[in-house]
């Protein structure tokens, strides 16, 4: 039962971020982020519950409300703010990109095999995944020119990391994990105040055009 | 309190201090004041690790050994020199109205809380800890870099956080896999990432997980060291940062990050034998010195020439660490202290150049400084003879040790590119330096530089020189004691 539940939820942050992929209103795409962390924080109770490792709460509970709540609304208040609503054409278009991420997800289930359990069991599908979501994630940091959709790809690159660390290791120590937790949030406050003040200095958070520096 | 613990809480408390209000003059004599007596803690410290059984706090999360106790020296040697410059570089700034107060406060807060960062960094067993000492570094640097609030630092600064959070979401991941490859042998609790830990269940680790987590903490370290083909940020980052951050940057950051890429190629060494991590520095450390080449032959900006004569001096180190034999190691590490001792009066004496004539492009600084600004000029070219590897400094010894390793090892092919690398870059680096210094006098039309003075910052930077030059012909018995300790725990691993 429990690992129906973590296969489900692991495979939804997939399909999560092949929606953020194919998602071009920023707004959709916080929400987006925000489901995928819900569903993080799911994985990481239902560990918890089927292995008795209690500190893996603390971390279920850490993801919801830290990624899950607060970060999306900072950033949803940061696009507010700014009153850019929508990613413009990204450097390649939908069709393709998903396409890409097909690819990319295969290269992540092939990679999962060399584990301890290889092919075997729930952990062959949750390290998959993680891979397959880390890839998408630096693919959509490549591909997009708005800041904001770069900070989401970013964040989900992170959560890919603590999918494998929930799905692999059964968790980090607690103290590390906290300390993981509170340098992220600083990261992308941050980033968010760097974000308005290009969007005041160049009335745009278009990145591409960030290009003085050469050489 | 050990005096370890000391060592870390004293830069804490006087960034706190520097980031409350109060007259300049307290303020000044705190950060410097508070970072001399890092420095001499630091130094203590080391010698406690060479007397006798490494220092440890925190059940082991923090350890002094011979390795950590040379970058915790280095890194609080460059972090008072730093204080020190920076009191002037901010007095002579503030003459001209270029820092609010607000600025001025961070300025003190953050010089100190980046030494803080970079000596936990250095003195971190646990890989989690080590994970958020160097994220904090990250964080810190992101202020320096916007501290002018140009244009350009907004996007290098941008640029400088996207690539140092991807970087670091590497090194995370590496960190977790690397955890993973323990399967459970590593115990439970903090403790159970600690470096000894890993080291001790070496043979049992899972190869595969293993190697896959190498390969994502050497990346992402590699790019806090800023080894190519992630090096991108430095030049960028170099360029608006305040002269007395860059060098922190340059020398301490740099330092703590070759730490951070030893301990992992340790654990690598002792589980998978010398070669996969081994070559895969090699590789990158080679590539740095390549990459570096030519960027230097057709560079347009002071600053940025030193970041990427910085990128040049890691992919040295890296050379040496990944050559695989125990004189590479030695030279790796004689080569990291000798830079960190020559790379403050590089950047003292250009971020002083620069400050007269309020910039660092060379199209604004013009050619010909020696006339204008004769005693920095001349500061400026001694640190560019030490940096370039001339003899009879020290860093010509530490390349040759590194050298000769390379050529009697099995690696002799690519110890031949790396040497054409580096006479390439000797005489790029000759030529723009003789460029500015010594070249034709400078357009008129542009408005006259600032007068030279002899304040703290020239003091200081004068004091690196006679430091940087007495270094070559003598090296202090006990820092030498020390780099051969710290040889001895990368060669044998403990």
């Amino acid at each position: 039962m429990t690992a129906n539940v973590l296969i489900l939820c692991a495979a939804g942050m997939l399909v999560s971020a092949y929606l953020m992929v194919a998602q071009k209103a920023l707004f959709t795409t916080i929400r987006l982020y925000s489901a995928q962390s819900l569903l993080l924080g799911i994985v990481a109770t239902a560990i918890a519950l089927s292995q008795g490792r209690h500190e893996l709460f603390v971390t279920a509970a850490l993801t919801v409300a830290l990624k899950g709540l607060l970060i999306p609304w900072f950033l949803m208040r940061v696009v507010d703010r700014i009153g850019i609503r929508q990613e413009i054409e990204p450097f390649l278009n939908v069709p393709t990109s998903l396409l890409v991420c097909v690819g990319l997800t295969v290269v992540g289930y092939r990679c999962s095999t060399g584990f301890p359990d290889g092919a075997r069991g729930v952990s062959h599908h949750v390290v998959g995944i993680a891979i397959s979501l880390l890839l998408i994630g630096l693919f959509l940091m490549v591909t997009r020119k708005k800041a904001v959709t770069q900070i989401l790809a970013l964040l989900t690159v992170e959560n890919a990391v603590f999918l494998v660390a929930v799905g692999v290791t059964s968790g980090m120590p607690l103290i590390v994990e906290l300390g993981i937790s509170f340098d992220v949030v600083l990261a992308v406050l941050i980033l968010g105040v760097l974000v308005r003040r290009i969007v005041d200095r160049f009335e745009s958070m278009d990145i591409s055009r960030l290009s003085r520096l050469k050489g | 309190m050990s005096l370890l613990v000391w060592t870390l809480v004293v830069p804490l408390a006087t960034a706190l201090v520097g980031g409350l209000g109060g007259p300049r003059a307290f303020k000044e004599v705190t950060m410097v004041g508070g970072l001399a007596l890092t420095f001499g803690l630091c130094v203590a410290t080391a010698g406690e690790c060479l007397h006798g059984a490494p220092p440890v706090a925190f059940g082991d999360a923090l350890r002094v050994d011979g390795l950590s106790a040379l970058v915790l020296v280095l890194c609080g040697f460059v972090g008072l020199l730093s204080a020190a410059y920076g009191v002037g570089y901010l007095r002579r700034n503030e003459a001209r109205q270029l820092v609010t107060p607000r600025r001025r406060r961070q300025f003190f807060a953050l010089i100190p809380a980046y030494v803080f960062a970079m000596l936990l960094v250095s003195a971190s067993n646990n890989l989690g800890i080590l994970w958020i000492a160097v994220e904090l570094t990250t964080l810190t640097s992101v202020f320096f870099i916007t501290f002018h609030d140009r244009d350009t630092s907004l996007e290098a600064a941008w640029k400088f956080l996207m690539l140092g959070s991807v970087g670091l979401g590497f090194a995370l991941l590496g960190t977790v896999l690397l955890f993973a490859s323990g399967q459970g042998q590593l115990g439970d609790g903090m403790a159970a990432l600690n470096w000894t830990r890993f080291m001790q269940a070496a043979p049992g680790l899972h190869p595969f997980t293993l190697r896959l987590g190498v390969v994502f903490a050497l990346i992402g370290y590699g790019t806090k060291a800023g080894l190519a083909p992630m090096h991108t940020w430095k030049p960028d980052a170099y360029r608006e940062a305040p002269s007395p951050a860059a060098v922190l940057m340059a020398v301490g950051m740099l330092n703590g990050a070759v730490y951070c890429l030893l301990r992992v190629h340790l654990i690598s060494k002792a589980a998978l034998g010398p070669d996969f991590s081994g070559g895969l520095l090699l590789a990158l450390g080679l590539l740095s010195v390549l990459v570096a080449t030519p960027f230097i032959l057709i560079q347009w900006n002071l600053k940025r020439l030193l970041a990427y004569s910085s990128v040049e001096h890691v992919g040295i180190m890296a050379v040496g660490i990944g050559l695989g034999a125990q004189a590479g190691v030695f030279g790796a590490l004689l080569h990291m202290t000798y830079h960190s001792l020559a790379k403050p009066l590089a950047f003292f004496s250009a971020g002083t150049l620069a400050q007269l004539h309020r910039s660092s492009d060379f199209d604004r600084l013009g050619s010909g400084t020696l006339s204008r600004a004769p005693i920095t000029s001349g500061l400026f070219v001694l640190s560019a003879l030490i940096i370039m590897g001339s003899p009879p400094f020290g860093m010509f010894f530490s390349e040759m040790i590194i050298l000769r390793a390379g050529f009697l090892g099995p690696h002799a092919a690519a110890t031949g590119v790396f040497l054409g690398a580096l006479v390439l870059l000797f005489c790029g680096f000759t030529y723009q330096v003789g460029h500015l210094v010594f070249g034709p006098a400078r357009d008129p039309a542009l408005d006259a530089p600032d007068p030279e003075a002899i304040d703290i910052g020239m003091v200081t930077a004068i004091l690196a020189a006679i430091l940087a030059v007495v270094s070559a012909f003598y090296l202090p018995g006990p820092l030498l004691t020390l780099i051969r300790a710290a040889t001895q725990v990368v060669w044998e691993g403990r």
